[in-house]
């Protein structure tokens, strides 16, 4: 303490100066406008730069908690590619299998699985709408990355759109909130088909129809896709029934069904795209059969 | 010390009403490069044995008088300041052989001689124009504008302190 003040006594003049000097640009700036406006720029400036060091240092720190979800993330990846590899393809006249569990289980016939089906292309959504009557997605990927119009895109929680159009780094992808959104599902406790679709409102609800009466559903049960549409690979989880459904008013068959979607439309963000390999061979035989 | 304080006095009110009276209207009438800051001649003859925090006291004192009539809030304030703090590293620096004595009350020509005294001066005003016009401005972008104003104006005010110092010869 007694040399603070020594040192304050030697150089008085030059702390007296400084302290004067705060003063007076505290008053330059309160009371005249263009000195006032300069500092304000060079404020908000160094504030920007400030604020960007600061996200980059609290993305730096996050980076184990983005690890673990990655890693998550390459486990269920991994799940889902052993699960696809069991999906049978026809190879030759005769089929082989790989999997040696399923060989012990399988009938006299022998498989092998050539190639999975489905292909996944990660992506992120840098544009989303939920508020409109037809909603779009946009991400950050296009066909430059492999990405053809009519590829299903999906996230870790669920469905969420079809790619529509695809610029060569960007794509425009149909949300499930459109009111063309028609997605094949099932409930999985029955295996019973029906289709998915969005009358608008509520962006958490979609309705499921042309459920027939003879299923009992109850609240709770899972909706998943069905594999039919050729988008989305089998058994991916839509969402689950809202409330014990009533019928439909103008289809006195079917159930008019609540469906609440497992993904929160709202807050999309990492997302895969659903390559099926064998679209364009599916998708012919589909065309074929039109005007018959 | 005494006889030395009604001197000053008299120079705080005469060199304040100059400065708004006349030299700011010359300013206003010609343009921003021919300023002419008389007023701080009142810290250059402040005493020489005035404790430096005091002559920054006063030196900001005087500006915030000249700030009133300019309307600039704070900023002849800050140069006075400035040169305030200034006026001791000079005068160290000009320090003549065996230091100041009580016998030289102030820097003024009537006791250095006027070789000195301009030296002094010159360097007494290119301190407070260019922390001025530094403030002024506010930023560093416009250094070459600065720098102009700075030499242009102290060409014009050097004239003037030799007027001032000639007619009146200060000595306490």
């Amino acid at each position: 303490m007694g040399k603070l003040l020594q040192l304050l006594l030697r150089n008085g003049g030059f702390m007296t100066f400084v302290l004067v000097e705060v003063l007076c640009f505290y008053i330059i700036i309160k009371y005249n406008e263009d000195q006032n406006a300069i500092f304000s720029h060079t404020a908000t400036v160094f504030s920007g730069r400030f604020l960007d060091k600061r996200r980059q240092i609290a993305d730096y720190l996050n980076l184990q908690q983005i690890a673990d979800s990655l890693r998550a993330e390459n486990i269920r990846i991994n799940e889902e590619l052993a699960n696809a590899r069991n999906i049978q393809v026809p190879y030759r006249d005769t089929f082989f299998i790989r999997n040696l569990d399923t060989l012990l289980l399988s009938d006299s016939l022998r498989r092998i699985s050539v190639k999975p089906q489905f292909e996944f292309i990660s992506a992120r959504a840098v544009g989303n709408s939920i508020s409109g009557a037809n909603n779009w997605l946009i991400i950050n990927k296009g066909s430059n990355d492999g990405i053809t119009p009519n590829m299903g895109l999906v996230s870790r929680n669920g469905v969420v759109g079809i790619i529509r159009h695809v610029g060569s780094n960007f794509s425009m992808a149909m949300s499930v909130l459109h009111r063309q959104m028609r997605i094949s599902v099932n409930l999985q406790r029955h295996h019973a088909l029906g289709s998915l679709i969005w009358e608008g409102g509520d962006p958490a609800l979609m309705t499921l129809k042309f459920v027939p009466h003879h299923f009992k559903v109850e609240k709770g049960d899972a909706v998943v896709t069905s594999g039919y549409s050729q988008l989305f690979p089998k058994d991916v989880l839509v969402g689950h029934v809202e409330e014990k459904p009533g019928s439909d008013p103008e289809n006195p068959y079917f159930w008019i069904i609540k469906v609440r979607l497992n993904q929160d439309m709202a807050s999309v963000n990492d997302l895969y795209v659903v390559n099926n390999i064998f679209y364009s061979e599916l998708d012919s035989l589909n065309l074929k059969v039109k005007d018959e | 010390m005494n006889n030395s304080i009604f001197p000053n006095i008299w120079r705080f009110f005469g060199l304040v009403a100059l400065q708004v009276l006349l030299l700011q209207q010359i300013t206003l009438s010609i343009g921003p490069y021919f300023n002419i800051l008389l007023y701080p001649l009142f810290i250059l003859f402040l005493p020489i044995q005035l404790p430096a925090p005091y002559v920054v006291l006063l030196g900001s004192l005087i500006g915030m008088a000249v700030d009133f009539f300019y309307g600039t809030l704070g900023l002849h304030a800050s140069a006075g300041a400035f040169s305030g703090f200034a006026r001791s590293v000079i005068l160290a620096t000009f320090e003549p052989k065996g230091g100041f004595t009580g016998k030289e009350p102030i820097a003024s020509p009537a006791h250095f001689g006027w070789r000195w005294y301009l030296q002094v001066a010159s360097y007494f005003f290119v301190a407070h124009l260019f922390w001025y016009f530094s403030v002024m401005d506010f930023t560093f972008v416009y250094f070459t504008r600065i720098t102009l104003k700075t030499l242009s104006g102290w060409g014009l005010t050097m004239i003037f302190v030799v007027l001032y110092s000639a007619l009146f010869n200060p000595k306490n």
